[in-house]
């Protein structure tokens, strides 16, 4: 828990002195916008944890992200969509990430090949799936068709579940000041967070995921069913992805074959900021949240943060964003070490103060 | 003593969390000379090799080369001065040859790392090498195609490269063939000759007594004194070891008659993957059957297959008069067939994880009766296996990680034990345990044999087998040479089958 509390400090620190600098940071309007980033992110960033505890990784988490969208808009959006039932939609683009996830993970186990060469051609895959679905171009999730007539005038048809369906990333519960309080990503993340830290710490599957993760030979010897735990994680992973697909596709609405790429290093790098490890057997779902708000924080706090009339130039996000990454684990390495030392020594101490009196016999000649 | 020793170790300690693995250790070495470390697991035998060749740093004492102070920051540093560790797993590169591993790390580099190898220069000085410990290969050959003797000489040779003075061998004849061990010897004694100070640690007995020309015990990280050849003896050596007159009491009474159990596992052909025989056996009810043989005589195999581990490629076996064929470890677990491995750390426990959490880790299911796990449960069960095999930690909530070898051993037995084993089979039970842990395990076995518990115990310490076995299974090469019974069981017999290609013959 050592490094969840330290970035839970990190992140209380930060908020301030974004709060200080610049008082609009915490306007309803900007806690709506980044709670609802954070619970994007979060939602697929759980669903990552799971692998990356077993000691896995999963990379193609972004192309899922954007297949999924594609899917949905394909589908169900007035043309070049299709115009078939939302559900259909929706419901498709879900079986389709988790049968991704599930051959993923077959493939892992079954033939025994690495994580981060399997992901790694997914990813890329996927992304020229994305690119066929939507032929180059992109698809315009909307909730109304204008169909011009052949005598002159227009004629608009309105599609009310699509309307729903981008009402999700706007609504939610306990407006004020016309946005929600609790929108509905957030109220779906913290289920997310919910179900995933139950299982996760207190299931017989989440004790496997640990496990496994800490030393895969022995989980293997205590008879735990190593293959088919660590095949879930990755439909886990790739559904928590597909969730996560859903709810950017209604806030972006325009779907190419670029959309959520490279959404998977952020994930993987907030997962490491809350305390997992890629060695495995390591992280917590609070930590991974702490994670994402900190990810999500630092992109939403650049437009906000000001000395006086000074802005950071917008340019410098990507250097703070990796910099403060290495900064953490370097930190959390250091504290780490001097941390063992001190045990060392004062277990040296104790070892060395209940002196029991030793003979030194030395027979035969010296 | 009457020159300036070529190496002096003076005051050695060094701290661990938790331990203090060295406290004032002294030793020196005279160049020419076969110095014999000898102490029990845990002694501190390594810690001070490692030492010595600059693995670890010393947090108090002083080493002199030559009687000059010399500080061993880093094993680079010791190699230049002239001291080579040869460990008892063998650190070779599988995927280079012979040339290339004797070389690795002492490559001839006139401008940096970017020196083009010379492969001509070093095949030739690699074959004078080869020549001199006597290994016949050409220095071409991977080393993924030795046999574990000849890659021991490819160690030895690559000390030599490095022009060392001191030669360190841990337990260099653990995994050698007898044939391969004399060959070994001699190589040391030409060594002695060429004036090369050579540190000894070994187990055995016989060995020690017969190469070494002085011996250093030591004793729960600390000195306790130096035989030389004349005054050695093995009584002295182990009393020096142990500090105790080592009486019946270090193994438990087996009962005179050993019971006579039915039938509880029974192998009929099996054919282990990779041996070249069916092993045909029969495991009574309430019978500790040991398990015999050189490391590589396919002791282990055989019990990954009745583990489950690997398939067998043919033959049947019967648990209790029923059919048993696990497909993996889970079946074997559901039928009462346990093991606890030899290599604790990589199979036996997940270390990073609670005493609590290892115990309940086989059986977890059990404790999560609608998938929500029941804590104390985990807590009480772990606690009574804790008390029962009286293992020394501050709570069940203690990472194994932080556990000595003992202590690991007893959660790895606690978790099969709250399971109720019908067969439990021990894979080196007592490797890299203190004795006392030792004697503790040995009654828990006799008691658990008493209740009717099947125990398998492959061992390679031949007064564990001979002491604790009802009857003893002998292997080699991957085939059953015998079974013998308690009646007249003797070292000296378990070893003839062991290693002598006479024996093939009554077992067939």
């Amino acid at each position: 828990m050592r490094r969840e509390l330290g970035m839970f400090v990190a992140l209380l620190l930060m908020c301030g002195a974004l709060w200080v600098s610049n008082p609009s940071f915490v306007e309803q309007a900007n806690r709506f916008y980044t709670s609802r980033q954070i619970a994007m992110l979060t939602i697929y960033a759980v669903g990552i944890a799971f692998v990356i505890i077993t000691g896995g990784i999963d990379l193609s988490v972004g192309s899922v992200i954007g297949l999924t969208g594609v899917i949905v808009a394909k589908l169900s959006a007035p043309p070049p969509g299709m115009r078939l039932p939302l559900v259909l939609g929706i419901g498709v683009a879900l079986g389709v990430a988790l049968l991704v996830g599930l051959i993923q993970g077959l493939l892992i186990t079954r033939l025994d090949l690495q994580p981060f060469i399997v992901t790694l051609g997914f990813m890329l895959l996927l992304r020229g799936v994305s690119q066929t679905i939507a032929l180059g171009g992109n698809i315009t999730i909307t909730d109304q068709q204008v169909v011009t007539l052949s005598g002159g005038g227009t004629q608009t048809t309105h599609f009310p579940a699509l309307t729903h369906y981008m009402d999700l990333v706007k609504g939610g519960l306990f407006y004020v000041h016309g946005t929600p309080l609790l929108s509905w990503p957030v109220l779906i993340c913290l289920v997310v967070i919910g179900i995933g830290g139950y299982i996760l710490h207190y299931t017989v599957f989440g004790r496997y995921v640990y496990a496994i993760g800490g030393n895969r030979d022995a989980a293997e010897y205590s008879g735990i069913p190593v293959k088919r735990v660590e095949t879930l994680t990755y439909v886990i992973s790739a559904g928590m992805a597909g969730l996560a697909g859903i709810l950017y596709a209604a806030f972006i609405k325009n779907m190419d074959a670029q959309h959520g790429q490279s959404y998977e290093l952020i994930a993987i790098a907030a997962a490491v900021l809350g305390g997992c490890s890629l060695r495995g057997g390591e992280g917590t779902v609070i930590g991974v949240l702490i994670g994402c708000m900190i990810m999500q924080i630092i992109d939403n706090g650049f437009n906000y943060f000001r000395i006086g009339n000074w802005v950071p130039n917008e340019n410098w996000k990507a250097i703070v964003n990796g910099a403060v990454i290495l900064v953490a684990v370097i930190l959390d390495r250091t504290v780490h070490i001097v941390q063992s030392k001190r045990r060392t020594r004062r277990a040296g101490l104790a070892a060395a103060s209940p002196q029991p009196t030793v003979e030194v016999v030395s027979p035969g000649a010296a | 003593m009457n020159t300036v020793p070529l190496l002096e170790m003076r005051g050695i300690t060094k701290r661990f969390p938790g331990v203090l693995a060295l406290q004032d250790v002294s030793l020196h070495l005279q160049s020419g000379e076969v110095l014999a470390l000898m102490g029990e697991n845990g002694a501190g035998k390594s810690t001070l090799m490692k030492i010595l060749g600059g693995a670890y740093l010393p947090d108090g004492g002083e080493i002199r080369i030559d009687g000059s102070v010399v500080s061993l920051n880093g094993i680079r540093e010791a190699k230049r001065l002239g001291i080579a560790l040869i460990h008892q797993e063998l650190m070779l590169a599988p995927n280079l040859d012979i040339a290339g591993n004797i070389f690795l790390g002492n490559e001839p580099r006139r401008f940096g790392l970017v020196t083009p190898l010379s492969r001509t220069r070093m095949n030739a000085a690699a074959a004078a090498l080869l020549r001199r410990v006597g290994l016949g290969l050409p220095p071409t050959t991977p080393v993924s195609t030795l046999t574990a003797g000849q890659m021991q000489m490819v160690e030895i040779a690559k000390a030599l490269a490095l022009n060392a003075r001191i030669i360190i061998m841990d337990e260099p004849t653990s995994s050698l063939t007898a044939g391969e061990s004399q060959q070994l010897f001699s190589i040391i004694h030409q060594l002695k000759q060429d004036g090369i100070g050579v540190i000894y640690i070994s187990h055995r007995m016989e060995e020690v007594l017969m190469l070494a020309d002085r011996i250093t015990v030591l004793r729960d990280g600390k000195y306790v004194g130096d035989l030389d050849r004349a005054g050695a003896s093995q009584d002295k050596i182990v009393n020096m070891m142990v500090g105790r007159e080592l009486s019946g009491h270090y193994f438990p009474d087996r009962p005179a008659p050993p019971p006579i159990g039915h039938p509880v596992l029974v192998v009929n052909g099996i054919i282990v993957p990779g041996a070249p025989a069916p092993v045909n056996m029969i495991a009574l009810r309430g019978e500790i059957l040991g398990f015999a043989g050189l490391v590589g005589s396919g002791r282990t195999e055989l019990m990954q297959t009745i583990f489950g581990v690997t398939r067998p490629l043919g033959g049947v076996m019967t648990l209790d008069g029923a059919p048993y064929r696990p497909r993996n470890t889970r079946d074997a677990i559901a039928r009462g067939v346990y093991l606890a491995p030899e290599d604790r750390k990589r199979h036996g426990l997940v270390l990073p994880m609670t005493i609590a959490q290892n115990t309940s880790l086989p059986d977890i299911r059990n404790y999560a009766p609608l998938g929500f796990l029941h804590r104390r449960k985990e807590r009480q069960v772990a606690e009574a296996g804790v008390a029962r095999l009286r293992t020394r930690t501050p709570s069940v909530y203690q990472k194994t990680v932080n556990l000595s070898g003992g202590n690991q051993q007893k959660v790895v037995l606690a978790k099969w034990l709250a399971m109720n084993p019908k067969v439990l089979i021990l894979d080196e039970p007592t490797r890299g345990i203190d004795v006392g842990a030792k004697a503790e395990i040995y009654r828990h076995m006799a008691a658990l044999a008493a209740e009717g518990i099947t125990i398998l115990m492959v061992s390679s310490e031949m007064e564990e087998v001979v002491k604790m076995s009802d009857r003893v299974v002998v292997m080699r090469e991957r085939r059953i040479q015998g079974i013998l019974p308690r009646e007249g069981l003797s070292q000296e017999r378990i070893a003839q089958l062991m290693t002598a290609k006479v024996a093939r013959e009554t077992a067939a």
